[in-house]
């Protein structure tokens, strides 16, 4: 059977794109799939060292498309998630050095070898981006609940529309006490102002940047609450849609919570 | 949650309140923007059209987009040197 190819994408930058791509991709593995992930991002590869595989790259993307190597020789094995594979970007080309053509032909090779290629796009809506999405399947557009990251979501909502690709949202980064202090959009607001589906909503969370220290993949650390949801998104994916999507709640801070969840009584 | 109820009841508005109204306002503004190529073209066919029935001086013509708070309305600015008076006979014939 022919996988599926899931385009991850956002128009503004640092809004989590390589993390999500990275723990979805590999939360996908671990439920027994076999996924590649692409670093569409020439120039500037962030997805390697994101999954701790930056001393492993011989080939990249940009070889594979161009045909200076085979797709096998560019594809990367993770030695802790069985069947997860990185084909990394090009760090010394621009963006300009793929087409949409050459995409296509490498995204249909991945896909009779693959259940799941999980594109990480560029931030921006031009080249890169076209790039990231000629031979996308489904889309999963990443915001965070800021008034920027919600425009530009907007804008590639429409652009992915425009190519009859109908993507669903996740909302990362949530301060739940923000939220219920009214300092935060909701993500109720954020599903108000951009009419598309709910995907999942991933917490603010310090262990994203211990991982990305490590490069050991977030989904592998069982008490990352961002870990967790990136791993019940990526059930949803993958057949089980019925997974009820969590709203990131607040963490008592109160004296005797506090000292309860350092004994470890709570969670 | 408490500090929420506070400021609803002190009358604040929270600012998340004031972000959701600025970007369903940005994002309505944001469509209504048209790129110039497409304002170009648009104006190419309608001199193509109004040629037809007009002889128009296309040298002082005006096509702009006028947007208000409300709503934003095409406005296009022709001087009419003179109307084609077999226009329509020819229609006809052909």
């Amino acid at each position: 059977m022919e996988g599926k190819i899931i385009v991850v994408t956002s128009g503004k930058g640092g809004v989590g794109k390589t993390t999500a791509t990275a723990s979805i991709g590999a939360a996908l593995a671990l439920e027994g799939n076999r996924v590649a992930v692409i670093d569409m991002d020439i120039g500037l590869r962030n997805l390697d060292v994101v999954l701790g595989l930056e001393n492993r790259i011989v080939f990249n993307i940009v070889d594979v498309v161009n045909k200076r190597c085979n797709l096998s020789q560019a594809l990367i094995r993770d030695r802790r998630i069985e069947n997860l594979f990185l084909v990394p970007a090009s760090q010394s080309d621009n963006k300009d050095v793929l087409t949409p053509l050459g995409v296509q032909r490498v995204a249909k090779q991945l896909k009779s070898e693959f259940d799941y290629v999980i594109m990480d796009s560029p931030a921006g809506i031009e080249k890169g981006f076209e790039n990231s999405v000629v031979a996308a399947d489904e889309a999963i557009v990443i915001c965070t609940p800021d008034v920027s990251s919600i425009r530009d979501a907007d804008r590639v909502i429409g652009l992915l529309y425009a190519r009859s690709i109908t993507p669903r949202l996740v909302v990362n980064r949530i301060i739940p006490e923000m939220v219920a202090r009214g300092d935060m959009l909701s993500h109720e607001d954020v599903m108000d102002v951009l009419s598309i589906d709910l995907l999942g909503l991933v917490p603010m969370d310090d262990q994203v940047v211990v991982s990305t220290n490590t490069g050991m993949p977030l989904v592998m650390q069982n008490q990352s609450l961002a870990g967790q949801a990136f791993r019940r998104i990526a059930k949803r994916i993958n057949g089980e849609p019925e997974i009820p999507i969590q709203v990131p709640t607040a963490m008592k801070t109160g004296f005797w919570s506090k000292i309860t969840q350092k004994l470890g009584l709570t969670k | 949650m408490l500090n929420g109820l506070m400021k609803k009841f002190a009358g604040k508005k929270s600012s998340k309140d004031t972000a959701k109204k600025r970007l369903q306002f940005a994002l309505v503004y944001d469509k209504l923007e048209i790129n110039e190529m497409t304002l170009e073209s648009l104006q190419k066919d309608i001199v193509e059209v109004i040629s037809k029935y007009f002889e128009i001086d296309t040298k002082s013509l005006q096509l702009e987009v006028q947007r208000e708070q409300e709503l934003s309305a095409l406005v296009f600015n022709t001087p009419i040197l003179c109307v084609k008076k077999n226009r329509a006979y020819n229609s006809q014939k052909t």
